[in-house]
């Protein structure tokens, strides 16, 4: 269907020439999904904009051929290649916010392929549209046809790009990050229904992507990219079963999963992918590859046969046997801080928190109403304990981070820390206090100043709070560096000269710099490729252990929050659902709700890809109506009367182990009755 | 709905502060009413007696108050100088302006909105680069230069056009006499088009860097679709917010223009009232102004969110 031979893409910047493909042979097979899985930069969207004929200014095809169908796509004349576009080659890209065009309604955009190609009148082409909208699963189509994508949910408007992508039925869709800016319930849906489409329409996919366990699940064949070079090719079961690519293999490692032992340190390949304007000289990977040789530096490795079927790889040191069972790094036990005794206090506590943002009125005279951001949560994190929150976005797990180090003042409940409130405080109360809470952003890049060097950075939060001397605080700032793993000579360095990894750990450095009691981690590492993830999340882990550092890590990402703590909640639409210790809330989940998220996260394992999952439908009903009763039985498969009526409460089912549904998957240790659960949600 | 009545009412109140400062302010300068209405021969007793009869040896607020209740009945007051009414007199020359300015308007967007765009499209380029130095250039300036080497060319050099605008009383006159009205129609087009322009050149480029752009191209959109279907109504709301807050200068930038091309309209009249001390027509057309401000702004609030439907007015 599809054929790339030698493909290789310049772009030119001025004088400053990138290439960020290099050589790329591909095969797309009619009816089969080929999977492009690479970290950013690794030219793996390129690649699909070369075949759509898009590549971005200044970018051009060097050499090779992309051959669809019979017709040769590089060097087609631009109204030829606008004939293919959109009608026998179609693309959907990853961030559907900004993909529809905001001005324009969804029925239009969707109905628009139709009249370009097919020269439709607006009226017919919007028929087709509507039951185009139909069929990915939109409900109501005909009225949602009017509506402006703002009005829609981010997993409804990205139906409706695999709608605008689908309408003329086209032979190859290439799927660019479909699912990244999606949750994992969401994500899980959009897939199975590209997958559903796939076969309907009897067409070829490209899924690009960095998701290892997205690939498992949806490609049959896989193409795994490194600066723009395509390392290792075959399919998917023979590449995750027999990896040959010392990369592939490495990457595979560093993907910390739900079963991780929390002991040992996560797999971590050392350093940054290669800067796609460097001179290419070698096998690309070779810097921070274990087992590089000398030859691997002077000379590009060309694709050699593996064992399965259509297997290439291009490694002169490939992953052997022996080498599959790698060593394991253990954490230093004895680093651990915290005393037994001390163990036991509670260092922060977290009682019936509220926070409502007021909506402006309908009318003069109409009610006034208000998102439910966090609705009454409560819990405690003891010393030395690190805490996550997990959850879908909008859950309010963000809301109720900022109200924990005292950056938002709750609508009502407090934060208590070491037993003293320090919720709602003015600044000038909370004073010394605010030291001992300190929070780690997701974005390093908003949450750094673009005008102030890494020294400056560092040393700010002890000038606020008047510690050290110049000098000391120089002395500090390097100490907190070499603590993070990196050198002093970044002090001198702008923002925007680090990367990505080096920036976050420059967060967690500067939210260290006050030696405070407690670290509140938002997204940490969700920011961040694959590669760099892993060097981060080690990173964390030491310091949590060796400083006895309370922590409360948010995260919609579970294998990241498993990995990172010792209890968890699981948030929904403002409410703890359930809470516990994080190996008993992982294998043992309570709440329905927690068992679809577990159910939902993709997982790199071929042996696991074709069970059947028992995973959330549907979406996140709004905050400013929660559903009444239980929150989520709009979602749950167990719900019933009951459940509309009276709302459940945290109750235990295990040692450390509370959850709040009226029929939990796990049995609780003293039976309510329904009379007994219908008192307890009318006292409330 | 319940935001219009609230913009309405906000903008009544805004418009009632202008007047008391613009009352205030006029009161302040003259001497008194009297001794502008009747010159500097007539004879004190005659300027306190006129004085008595209109009222203007009342405190000042009464006189305000005094004022505001005439505005309510229609009355703009009346010009002592040229013994007319000032509403007459308004009537008489706002509709010559409003057709100067809008022509002029018109002119400016239909050249600078492709303008502005063509340059994104084609940003860095020799055409985006002498069309941006150009609108510097001009843009620094004064209008009143740029009319009068337009004069010194197109009616001084090569006799194309005449130097004077048409004295017609005519509205129409845009459109009847198009070669007397041509310089004075050129110099407003410049003025706001080098604007424009500007305006519309950066909200270009920042849509343009948008992705459901892409994704119209990945649709098989040519480059004219992309840009009139896609990119135009996205690129376009700068423009109307700027147009609305522009409303009320182009009654100033008309100023400039009538007077050097004496054009018989608001401007002029404006002009030669300020040599003539002749308030009430002053303050009319300060109150003017501020009432074109407020609708200005009102109205391109409206247009932007009827443009942009994630614009949810009253928010």
């Amino acid at each position: 269907m599809l054929t790339i031979r030698d493909l290789s893409v310049e772009i030119t910047h001025g004088d400053r020439i990138v290439r960020p493909v290099t050589g790329v042979d591909l095969e797309l097979h009619r009816g089969e999904t080929l999977g492009i899985v690479g970290e950013t930069g690794s030219g793996k969207s390129m690649t699909g904009l070369a075949v759509m004929g898009m590549l971005p200014g200044g970018g051009r095809v060097v050499s090779g051929s992309i051959d669809f169908d019979g017709t040769e796509l590089v060097g087609l004349g631009d109204a030829a290649y606008r004939r293919i576009r959109g009608n026998d080659i179609s693309m959907v890209f990853q961030d559907s916010m900004t993909s529809l065009n905001p001005t324009r309604s969804v029925g239009d955009q969707v109905a628009e392929p139709l009249q370009l190609h097919r020269g439709m009148s607006l009226r017919a082409a919007r028929r087709s549209a509507a039951e185009m909208l139909a069929l990915v699963g939109i409900p109501r189509p005909q009225e949602r046809m009017g509506d402006f994508p703002h009005q829609l949910s981010g997993g409804m408007r990205q139906r409706v790009m695999i709608a605008m992508a689908l309408i003329c039925e086209p032979r190859v869709l290439i799927a660019d990050e479909p699912t990244t800016a999606l949750d994992v319930t969401i994500q899980a849906e959009i897939l199975e229904l590209l997958g559903e489409l796939k076969q309907q329409l009897g067409m070829a996919m490209i899924l690009v992507t960095h998701d290892m366990g997205v690939v498992v699940r949806h490609a049959d064949r896989v193409g795994v990219m490194y600066g723009g070079r395509l390392v290792e090719t075959g399919r998917t079961a023979d590449l995750f079963r027999s990896t040959r690519h010392q990369y592939t293999h490495a990457l595979l490692a560093s993907i910390p999963t739900l079963a991780q032992d929390k002991d040992v340190e996560l797999f971590s390949i050392p350093g940054s992918p290669p800067d796609p304007a460097d001179p290419q000289i070698g096998c690309r990977f070779a810097p921070r590859c274990a087992a590089a040789t000398e030859r691997c530096r002077t000379e590009t490795p060309r694709p050699v046969a593996g064992p399965g079927e259509g297997h290439l790889f291009a490694c002169w040191n490939p992953v052997d046997e022996r080498q599959a069972t790698r060593e394991v790094r253990r954490f230093d036990a004895s680093g651990i801080a915290s005393s037994e005794t001390d163990a036991q206090r509670v260092r922060l506590s977290v009682v019936d928190l509220r926070k409502e943002h007021p909506v402006s009125a309908k009318g003069v005279f109409g009610r006034r109403r208000s998102v439910k951001a966090v609705a009454g949560v409560s819990f405690e994190v003891r010393a030395g304990e690190a805490f996550g929150l997990v959850g879908e976005s909008g859950c309010g797990k963000s809301s109720l981070g900022r109200m924990l180090v005292a950056l938002d003042a709750p609508t009502s409940g407090e934060v208590l820390l070491d037993g003293d409130r320090v919720s709602g405080l003015s600044p000038r109360r909370l004073g010394s206090r605010r030291a001992k809470l300190q929070m780690m952003f997701q974005d390093s890049h908003a949450s750094l100043d673009p005008k102030m060097r890494i020294d400056a950075i560092l040393c700010e939060p002890m000038v606020i709070q008047g510690i050290g001397t110049a000098e000391e605080r120089a002395e500090r700032a390097r100490a907190l560096l070499a603590g993070v793993g990196l050198g002093a000579s970044i002090l001198e360095r702008y923002p925007h000269e680090l990367s990505g990894g080096q920036r976050q750990r420059i967060g967690l450095a500067r939210a260290l710099a006050l030696d405070p009691d407690v670290l509140v981690a938002d997204e940490p590492v969700s920011a961040l490729d694959v590669s760099i993830r892993s060097q981060v999340l080690n990173l964390m882990r030491g310091i949590q252990r060796e400083r006895g550092l309370s922590s409360v890590v948010i995260s919609h990402d579970l294998a990241v929050v498993r990995y990172l703590v010792d209890r968890v909640g699981v948030m929904y639409l403002g409410a703890l659902v359930e809470v516990g210790a994080t190996d008993e809330v992982y294998t043992r989940p309570a709440h329905p709700y927690t068992a679809g998220l577990l159910a939902a996260v993709p997982v790199a394992d071929p042996d696991l890809a074709d069970t059947p999952v028992d995973r959330v439908h549907g979406e996140l009903p709004s905050p400013l109506d929660p559903p009444s009763g239980c929150r989520f039985r709009t979602r749950c498969p167990l719900a019933t009367d009951l459940c509309a009526r009276v709302e459940p409460v945290l109750e235990d089912v295990g040692d450390d182990h509370a959850v709040a549904c009226h029929f939990p998957l796990q049995p609780k240790l003293r039976e309510t009755t329904t009379a007994e659960a219908l008192t307890a949600g009318e006292a409330r | 709905m319940w935001f219009l009545l609230r913009r309405v009412l906000v903008s009544l109140v805004v418009l009632l502060g202008i007047s008391l400062v613009v009352f205030l302010m006029l009161n302040l300068i003259s001497d008194s009413p009297g001794r502008a209405a009747l010159g500097q021969q007539a004879s004190q007793a005659a300027v306190d007696a006129f004085n008595r009869e209109h009222g203007y040896d009342r405190p000042v607020l009464i006189q305000y108050v005094d004022y505001l209740l005439q505005l309510l009945r229609g009355d703009l007051g009346r010009s002592y100088k040229l013994n007319e009414e000032v509403g007459t007199l308004l009537l008489q020359n706002a509709p010559r302006s409003a057709m100067l300015s809008l022509a002029g308007l018109v002119l400016a967007l239909v050249i600078a909105i492709p303008l502005g765009i063509l340059q994104a499209v084609r940003r860095g380029r020799f055409i985006d680069r002498a069309a941006t130095s150009i609108s510097y250039l001009l843009y620094a300036t004064p209008s009143f230069l740029i009319a009068l080497v337009l004069i010194g060319i197109f009616s001084q050099t090569i006799p194309l056009f005449p130097a004077e605008a048409s004295q017609s009383s005519s509205p129409w006159v845009v459109f009847t006499d198009p070669r007397s009205m041509a310089l004075p129609l050129i110099t407003l087009a410049i003025t706001n088009v080098v604007v424009f322009a500007q305006y519309q050149r950066s909200a270009a480029l920042e849509q343009l860097g948008m992705d459901y752009i892409r994704v119209a191209r990945a649709k098989g959109a040519s480059e004219r679709i992309v840009l009139t279907r896609h990119l135009l109504r996205n690129a376009i709301t700068p423009i109307i917010t700027l147009v609305g807050v522009l409303i009320p200068t182009l009654l100033a930038g008309n100023l400039i223009v009538e007077a050097v091309f004496n054009y018989p309209g608001l401007g002029l009249l404006f002009l030669n009232s300020l040599h003539r001390e002749d308030y009430p027509v002053l303050l009319a057309y300060t109150l003017i102004g501020g009432a074109l401000t407020v609708i200005g702004n009102l109205v391109a609030d409206l247009v932007v969110a009827r443009a942009d439907r994630r614009i949810e007015l009253g928010r």
